[in-house]
């Protein structure tokens, strides 16, 4: 394209250029410019006039009947429609890594034992490609986490992380479950707590099931059907099932293709001997109606007694969804509670101490802040675990316990679920607060090595994007250095 | 008439306080600092008893009262001597003295780019600022994570861009190049029925550079308000808007085509510049 006019000015051909200066490919004959001249009293160069093709003799300019002149503007052609689900595909979709970001060159990949190092405190540290991919088979990673700005993904291991490894460890050193919930202010990472305890899992071989969203079980959004047999009655979530299924076997396939089964499953409608791997095992639900009972045998020969059995994380995020009683009817048209959904029912047991795994292993949940229902009983719970807890700190410091007072329920509040406080009995309980300085100066230098944060990372720095996040909470320090007007 | 000046109109005006008050709040380093600001007699000079002044008017003769005064005393001396005692970024301050004059992003009015702080409020809808804001966050953050520009020779960006792969890294200046380059240099003001027949005389005027980039701002928003939206939820509009700047920067953005019909209008209109019936009304 040749455009008459210079791109950068409002310079033009004329006599006192000569051609040969001028950046263009059309001869200079052929420009139908006219030559600077005052004595034109006509703006409009006659072609525009013409521009509609029609002729202008008998049309007068002026006053003109247009009919339909509130008629709305008509939209051009917008295309083709975006088809169900692609708008939501859009926006879910995870980017883990920035070409344009500058590779941090101290970034070490996490080994095994790293997260349960207290060396490594106060430390980023990048998710080697293999527990990549798993993470996001079992969708650990969430659209609002910053992962999509850095080369490669990266945590950092904090002081809560290293001591979350260390009771898994602990836990699975003793053949023992842990029981945690992760709780905390909004932004201050307990869906990254629960990652990383993944992460942990991941590496050192165990089995992880991951629950991405509570919600997607209980606000009925997902099929649903009564299971046969049941008394009381409960109820399978077929078409969520078969999607963990198939979640669980890729993120777990090193490990299920090393464990084999013990107990026959006349149930199934697929023939599976024992010793077969359970990765085969896992395989058989091809459709929506074989995954509920393919699951309970993955789930029964998991936790079977006396096997060489690998340890088991199960995690949830958003814990208060499948706390609570669920949008789903019964037949009666009778709401369902949460932990009459079969899916549900084995997390909850899981995480009141009623399952015994073999190898030992961990049930963890966390709690969410923006998208979570009033549950008073979760509430009350949480709270009172965590006062028993500085109680027994307390004592143990040589301390007066009695000066931490335990919240007792309402007499004269109703609201109360007596099944939700039987699983959170026993539970510990984590409260993720903000980073302390040096968690955050190793942060920031690592955004800063990357090109993501402009700025000279001293004390200065840090102390005010650290007080600026209320005390080193880990989102509002993103929001404050990184999501900002001011790169 | 104005009162004489002599000393003793001056030594009327002087009010001496000869008694020293009720002991104040004990001066902090800062006071110290100031050199005795919060010492509540005044002082003099001294001078000799042979000015005949009265004696109510005579100073008390003054002692260092405190260990504070001492030390100031003692660094009125070393300033005496030649030396600086006092070290302003040092005294008293955790993280020193900010350095002047103020750079004008420490500046609460100016703390944002002077492009970006213009577009945030043409990006606003209802007088929703914040959300403006967390809009233009997104933009900027698209822009660094897109890759990098793939240049078109034929719309050249402003002479002394930096090279393409630079730009993503930098957003705020890959923000303000692409709306710089698009800019409009001029715009077309109309005189009413001066072009003869009632028609109206069009006349060149130039833009200042915030008249510029709104321009070419508001162009680009007419083209991405046109757009389909790709995603949904709240990062929707923002990213229409960013892929509409990349469009820019590479040169595939009709703006461009925009821009040089105004132009063009501008270089065949530069006669009526010189018209009669304007002469003294640009």
């Amino acid at each position: 394209m040749s455009a008459p006019n210079c791109l950068r000015c409002l310079l033009r051909p004329s006599a006192g250029i000569p051609v040969s200066s001028l950046p263009r490919s059309t001869p200079f004959a052929l420009v139908r410019a006219a030559p600077f001249t005052t004595t034109t009293a006509n703006p409009r160069p006659k072609k525009e006039a013409q521009a509609d093709g029609k002729p202008k003799n008998h049309t007068r300019a002026g006053k003109k009947l247009k009919l339909g002149k509130f008629k709305k503007e008509k939209v051009g052609d917008r295309g083709r429609p975006p088809l169900p689900g692609e708008r939501k595909a859009y926006r879910k979709r995870i980017t883990l890594s920035n070409d344009n970001a500058i590779p941090v060159p101290w970034l070490t990949d996490l080994g095994s034992a790293d997260l349960a190092n207290p060396a490594n405190m106060a430390r980023v540290m990048a998710l080697p490609v293999e527990l990549q991919d798993q993470l996001r088979a079992s969708e650990a990673f969430k659209p609002t986490q910053c992962w999509g700005m850095f080369r490669k993904p990266a945590v950092l291991v904090r002081k809560e992380t290293v001591d979350l490894a260390n009771r898994m460890q602990n836990a699975v050193d003793k053949r023992q479950t842990l029981r945690l919930v992760v709780t905390g202010d909004k932004v201050t990472g307990k869906s990254m707590m629960v990652l990383q305890a993944m992460a942990h899992a991941y590496l050192n071989n165990w089995v992880v099931i991951h629950i991405p969203e509570a919600q997607e079980l209980t606000t009925a959004c997902t099929e649903y059907a009564p299971i046969p047999n049941t008394d009381p009655v409960q109820y399978m979530q077929p078409v969520y099932v078969l999607k963990l299924l198939q979640a669980i076997k890729r993120a777990n396939e090193n490990v299920l293709a090393r464990t084999y089964t013990v107990n026959p499953h006349p149930e199934l409608s697929q023939s599976v001997p024992p010793n077969t791997p359970l990765l085969a095992l896992a395989n058989a639900a091809k459709e929506p109606d074989a995954a509920w009972p393919v699951f309970q045998a993955l789930w029964s020969e998991l936790t079977t007694q006396g096997a060489n059995r690998p340890p088991i994380l199960l995690s949830v995020d958003g814990l208060a969804h499948i706390m609570k009683i669920s949008d789903y009817r019964s037949p009666a048209f009778d709401l369902i509670h949460s932990h009459d959904l079969a899916l549900v029912r084995l997390f909850a047991d899981a995480l009141g101490g009623a399952v015994q795994l073999p190898s030992g292993g961990a049930v963890i949940a966390a709690t969410a802040r923006n998208n979570a229902p009033r549950t008073p009983s979760m509430e009350l719970a949480l709270a009172q675990r965590e006062a028993e807890q500085a109680r027994a700190e307390a004592q143990a410091n040589g301390l007066d316990p009695n000066a931490v007072e335990v919240p007792q329920k309402d007499p004269f509040f109703r609201g109360y679920d007596d099944r939700v406080e039987a699983v959170l009995r026993s539970v510990q309980v984590l409260r993720v607060r903000g980073v302390d300085k040096l968690e955050a100066r190793a942060l920031m230098e690592y955004w800063a090595a990357s090109g993501m944060l402009r700025a000279t990372v001293d004390e200065k720095t840090v102390t005010e994007k650290w007080t600026l996040a209320g005390s080193g909470v880990l989102g509002e320090m993103e929001r404050a250095a990184l999501l900002t007007m001011r790169i | 008439m104005p009162p004489r000046l002599n000393f003793w109109s001056a030594c009327r005006a002087l009010s001496l306080q000869t008694r020293v008050f009720a002991q104040g709040p004990q001066p902090g380093p800062a006071a110290v600092a100031r050199g005795l600001a919060d010492n509540t007699t005044s002082r003099l000079p001294p001078h000799d008893n042979s000015s005949a002044l009265p004696p109510s008017m005579l100073p008390m003769n003054q002692q260092p009262t405190s260990s504070e005064n001492e030390a100031a005393l003692n660094q009125l001396r070393l300033i005496e001597y030649g030396l600086n005692p006092l070290d302003p970024a040092v005294e008293g301050h955790k993280y020193g003295l900010p350095e002047l004059p103020l750079p004008t992003e420490k500046h609460t009015k100016h703390r944002y780019d002077a492009v970006i702080h213009q577009i945030t409020r043409l990006l606003m809808r209802d007088g929703k600022l914040a959300k403006a804001q967390r809009d233009m966050a997104m933009i900027l953050n698209y822009l660094r994570t897109s890759p990098p520009p793939r240049l078109d020779p034929s719309k050249p960006l402003l002479p002394g861009a930096p090279p393409a792969h630079h730009l993503p890294l930098d957003p705020v200046l890959y923000l303000g190049l692409a709306i710089d380059s698009v800019a409009p240099l001029v715009k077309m003001r109309g005189f009413k029925g001066l072009a003869g027949g009632g028609k109206s005389l069009e006349v060149p005027m130039p833009l200042r550079a915030r008249q510029r980039r709104r321009t070419a701002f508001l162009w680009i928003l007419d083209v991405v308000n046109r757009k389909p939206s790709k995603g949904s939820g709240r990062t929707m509009f923002p990213h229409r808007v960013a892929e509409e700047i990349v469009a820019v920067v590479e040169g595939r953005s009709s703006v461009w085509d925009r821009r040089l019909q105004v132009h063009k209008l501008g270089t065949a209109n530069r006669a009526n510049l010189m018209n009669a019936n304007i002469k003294g009304k640009l």
